[in-house]
């Protein structure tokens, strides 16, 4: 596997349910849905998180001593509201689908949570980071493992400013996740004493930002924040290099990608970005899973939220081995979750279904790999960022 | 606003006015010569950048490491094999469809279009990620005042205006240039003077693609980045330019092209509002242009045809 | 095979070729009907394989033994009789459906898209008048609902009408680029429109940005359309009043522009696209059925737009792109351009297959956009193509 950050741990909860004893047997088979997307812009997120989600199905089904065999049916969402209501649609009004894993894409969640409630489907968010999928609606059937970026533009903000930055300059793309980033990082920064120079938004296409990053040079900021994915993260910090700003770059969740590295070559050196849940090299078994997702022989990489998509189906079979395949039992189960073992650590959902261990991890850039910042040469001295302290 | 910063946008505007010029000369040929739209032109750009890309990642694998001779591979490839792509696409979609009425070659071009775009992203290699283009050019900056100027930006747009200038010897001092000036004139009267209709068209078609290649380099070169999804708005935006200067002339493209331009950056930096609006301000100007001048600034002398 | 003078024959009651005609339509109706159950219920890729050839092979000898052109004179002769035929043709899937929510959905995704294509097909099949923003005039009528439905007290039903009637507002703004340009520097507006539209609703936070905008439900005399059927034992989902709505606007708004294809209208709009010039030599005023046209046209996009967006309940920027947009050209290509029967296969294909087939997912732009290349190249009428004008049809004549 490309990636060196993607060592997951295999769930104690893999194991500590299977209570299921007696002769073996021809077990029940259980479907259960993963939607996700797996063609378009955000597909190699989508396919990391489809294989994870496979993965934990198959690691599930070699165990001889669960109650159930699962079967996953996966489906494509493309990025799209309206695809993504279609083919939620047609996991939910699958009656034999007893849960879900779904989503990356929190425009074609916020769509499609409205079809889980009315189908009672209870479903596990695995990569959507915008609040209002879990926060804004009383949706029982929803949960979200992974953290909202609430959360990780807190941490950006403090840990930025306590390195001394002051004055930023903010880019986001007019998708609904860099406006979402742009919108908290503003809230959070202010509540922690700094100062937003000049806000751009730009479009997740547009291949020139001259014009913008000309404007922002002379706003003469200390920090260029940027919320958006890798593409347009690559092109920005090319440009600011080609129009001499010496700013420090930093990033959200969207930009910690292979690619982005690949894309910059050195240029890479020193940037820095977050990303919800605990560093997985850091919980024991990491390798486990690594291995395991290796010897799987996937053919694209886990990508960054692939460890959320593999944590979410075995918190779902865990529920449906503990109440039986049933909706409103899994459902309720569901929200009862406390203190659950996963990959990405404890796992306790709020009464909106939202996972509260909402651990952000901070990265750099460093010698082309992204590096968790305690672990890093920068943390230590050895380097500092541009214009620190 | 100072100077420095004026002049920085004045660089960026130009060199983004370049690229997309070069686009809007090659609707323009086209359009002169056929009255077709060959609206995969765009894609035709970026596969011209894919090869380039191919060419130099070969030269790099071979073990030379001279940015030149990578730079001189990527552009005889891209050159020769796009042109060679333009006259296929020219002798399969576009003279096949004569007879039928003109907007069906604009459509046909622009599900061929697709059909470039969906393959490059599902058969080269990883094609859906955004490869990294090498600098090959020198990076270093002469700083004027707080201003810096880039000596690869001096030397694209150098090259930018010498394509054009070549363009234009070969338009108006040829013997090629006027059988194709005939041609865009009068096809008919053309024949009887003896002039090769099909060879002229898919010469024309040739120049028009050898050029959207050259400026998808150029693309690769000026942004270190390319992907496969780039030319369907660069040739919105080439034919919007083309349209707007006026179709069948190739300095109302180049005019077109530095308009478009300068539409956006004005949108970006001198509006009251977000800058993000940039695309909605530069085509709203551009409908309002329409609305105001039919057939573009630099209107096509013969606009009726009966 | 002299088309005007079969159907003249046809046309007289008691001729044997007219009995034929119309019990080879009702077998046809019959028999699509069925076909179009089995593939919806096909499960295996395999079965749908099978279908898909089956249906080749259907198509290829129907076509040789000339069936087609009884069928189709058919149609011409008794195009009532035969509307009858594929409403109820549809109504029997939605009774074998009832309770399978995203069949049915599919079926009135499929209604929605013909709906937006008859609006594509008054303004490029009829006047020749290219719209390549179709999907942002949808994306009008959707939105329209939306903020109609959770801010205010209008009746959905007008809504629907307002959402129709704020496209043909929005497409107003075009007219005058579009009515001064002609072929393509009209096409070049309606692209511009198109991407200024997605980035425009991307960017402004009022209607949601990029997040879009929730939309509340279809109601009719205090009935939610979000609630479950149920009559006395008959059970049936939600999604059987949006389908029954909309085949209730598309039947309208079909015999509508049937109508407005047969009368002097359609005339006069297709000497506009056949030759502007010509046309204006006989004084049919070109602005004004360019106007008109194109107006209709939108209205109809306005409504699918309208009614699309009740039925997902959620609508966003990135369902109104320009890829979109080619997706509803390539339909009313594919179909047949001018033929609004065309546009009930081509929807077809085009919603559903990719559906049936998850393996062609990755491949389907790929597909559909090869596969508007070939039609373009090989059989430019579409699939279905449009029939000669035919006078008078469907006039009985007295024996």
């Amino acid at each position: 596997m490309k990636w060196g950050m993607i060592k997951g741990a295999v769930a104690a909860s893999a194991v500590a349910l299977s209570l299921a004893a007696g002769p073996v047997q021809a077990k029940e088979t259980v479907k259960i849905a993963f939607i996700g997307p797996l063609t378009g812009g955000a597909s190699s997120i989508g396919l990391g998180g489809r294989n994870s989600a496979q993965l934990a199905v198959q690691l599930r089904n070699e165990d001889p001593d669960t109650e159930y065999d699962y079967e996953l049916v996966t489906l494509d969402d493309a990025c799209k509201p309206n695809v993504g209501v279609q083919v939620a649609t047609k996991a939910a009004a699958d009656r034999e689908i007893v849960g879900a894993i779904t989503q990356y894409c929190s425009a074609v969640a916020m769509a499609a949570v409205n079809v889980y409630h009315r189908f009672q489907l209870p479903v596990i968010v695995w990569g959507a980071v915008l609040p209002d999928i879990t926060y804004g609606n009383d949706y029982p059937e929803v949960h979200r493992v992974n953290g909202t970026m609430i959360n990780q533009n807190e941490t950006a903000a403090r840990f930025m400013t306590d390195k001394g930055y002051e004055k930023w300059v903010i880019i986001h793309d007019t998708t609904d996740y860099g406006k979402g980033h742009n919108k908290y990082f503003s809230k959070s920064l202010k509540a922690n004493g700094g100062e937003v120079l000049g806000t751009f938004g730009v479009s997740a296409d547009q291949q020139d930002f001259t014009a913008e990053l000309t404007e922002a040079k002379s706003m003469d900021p200390d920090v260029i924040y940027f919320g958006g994915l890798t593409p347009v993260g690559v092109r920005i910090r090319r440009q600011m290099e080609r129009l001499g700003i010496d700013a420090q770059f930093e990033g959200t969740s969207g930009i910690i990608s292979d690619s982005y590295i690949d894309g910059l070559g050195d240029l890479a050196e020193g940037t820095v970005a977050f990303l919800e849940g605990a560093p997985l090299s850091k919980l024991p078994g990491g390798d486990y899973f690594k291995a395991q997702y290796e010897e799987a022989g996937f053919s694209e990489p886990a990508e960054a939220y692939g460890p959320f998509a593999f944590a979410a189906t075995g918190l779902l079979m865990d529920t449906i081995e503990e109440v039986g395949p049933d909706r409103a039992k899994v459902t309720k189960a569901l929200a009862e979750v406390d203190d659950a073992d996963s990959i990405v650590g404890k796992i306790r959902f709020d009464e909106h279904g939202q996972n509260e261990v909402a651990q952000i991890t901070k990265y750099v850039v460093q010698d082309g790999e992204w590096v968790v910042w305690e672990d890093s040469e920068y943390a230590s001295g050895e380097r500092s960022l541009t214009g620190a302290e | 606003m100072d100077a420095a910063l004026l002049s920085q946008y004045v660089v960026n505007g130009l060199m983004q006015g370049m690229m997309y010029a070069l686009v809007a000369v090659g609707f323009t040929l086209f359009f002169g010569v056929l009255n077709v739209i060959q609206f995969s032109h765009g894609d035709v750009l970026m596969v011209g950048s894919f090869v380039g890309y191919s060419a130099i990642m070969g030269v790099i694998a071979v073990g030379i490491d001279n940015p030149y001779i990578a730079l001189a591979a990527a552009l005889i490839a891209a050159v020769t094999l796009v042109g060679l792509l333009g006259a296929v696409i020219a002798r399969l979609f576009v003279l096949p469809l004569r007879s039928s009425p003109p907007l069906n070659t604009l459509l046909i071009t622009l599900m061929l279009g697709t059909v470039l775009r969906e393959s490059v992203r599902l058969f080269f290699p990883h094609g859906s990620h955004p490869k990294r283009f090498p600098p090959l050019l020198p990076t270093d900056s002469i700083a004027i005042g707080g201003f810096d100027l880039r000596v690869d930006s001096v030397m694209l747009l150098i090259a930018g205006l010498l394509v054009i200038v070549a363009i234009h010897l070969v338009i108006n001092r040829t013997r090629l240039g006027l059988a194709i000036r005939a041609v865009a004139q009068d096809e008919e009267t053309a024949m009887t003077m003896g002039i090769n209709f099909r060879f002229v068209v898919l010469v024309t078609f040739v120049i028009g693609s050898a050029v959207a290649a050259f400026a998808g380099i150029m693309n690769g070169l000026y942004y270190n980045e390319i992907n496969f999804n780039s030319g369907l708005l660069l040739g919105v935006i080439g034919f919007a330019a083309a349209i707007v200067g006026g179709l069948g002339s190739i300095y109302g493209a180049i005019l077109g092209g530095f308009l478009f331009a300068a539409l956006q950056t004005v949108g970006a930096v001198a509006m009251p509002f977000d800058s993000a609006y940039k695309d909605v301000f530069a085509f709203t100007v551009v409908i309002a242009l329409m609305a105001w001048r039919p057939t573009g600034l630099i209107a096509e002398r013969v606009s009726e045809r009966v | 095979m002299d088309n005007v003078s079969q159907a003249s024959a046809a046309r007289r009651p008691d001729s044997p070729q007219v009995i034929t005609s119309l019990v080879m339509g009702l077998v046809g109706g019959a028999l699509l009907t069925g076909f179009a159950a089995w593939f919806l219920k096909a499960e295996s890729e395999y079965v749908v394989g099978f279908l898909l050839l089956l249906a080749v092979v259907g198509a290829v000898a129907a076509s040789r033994l000339g069936a087609l052109d009884r069928i189709g004179v058919a149609f011409g002769a008794y195009e009532k009789s035969l509307y009858a035929i594929v409403i109820a043709g549809v109504l029997v899937l939605a009774w074998i459906f009832r309770q399978d929510h995203f069949t049915l959905l599919m079926i009135t995704t499929v209604m929605v898209y013909m709906l937006a294509g008859l609006g594509l097909n008054v303004q490029f099949g009829y006047l020749g008048l290219i719209n390549l923003s179709g999907a942002s005039f949808i994306g009008v009528g959707a939105y329209t609902s939306a903020v109609l439905t959770m801010h205010s007290a209008i009746p959905p039903l007008l809504i629907l009408l307002i959402g129709g009637v704020l496209s043909a507002l929005v497409g107003c703004l075009l007219i005058l680029p579009v009515l001064r340009t002609r072929g393509h520097y009209a096409a070049v507006v309606t692209i511009a429109f198109a991407i200024l539209f997605e980035s425009f609703l991307k960017v402004n936070d009022i209607l949601g940005g990029p997040q879009g905008l929730p939309v509340g439900a279809m109601s009719l005399f205090g009935w939610s359309f979000n609630n479950p059927i149920t009559f006395g034992g008959f059970q049936a989902s939600f999604y059987m009043n949006y389908l029954l709505l909309t085949l209730a606007v598309l039947a309208l708004a079909f015999a509508l522009v049937r109508r407005v294809e047969r009368s002097w209208i359609g005339l006069s709009m297709d000497a506009v696209r056949l030759d502007e010039t010509a046309a204006a030599c006989y004084g049919i005023g070109i602005r004004r059925w360019k106007v008109l046209g194109f107006t209709l046209g939108n209205f109809l996009i306005g409504v699918a737009g309208a009614i699309y967006g009740m039925m997902l309940g959620f609508i966003a920027p990135a369902n109104f792109g320009f890829s979109d947009s080619l997706i509803l050209v390539s339909i009313v290509l594919l179909g047949g351009i001018g033929n609004p029967w065309g546009l009930a296969l081509a929807s077809a294909i085009v919603v559903i297959l990719p559906e049936k087939l998850q393996m062609i997912q990755e491949y389907r732009f790929l597909l559909f956009a090869s596969l508007v290349v070939l039609v373009l190249l090989f059989r430019p009428d579409g699939l279905l193509p449009r029939g000669m004008r035919n006078y008078l049809p469907g006039r009985k004549v007295a024996p």
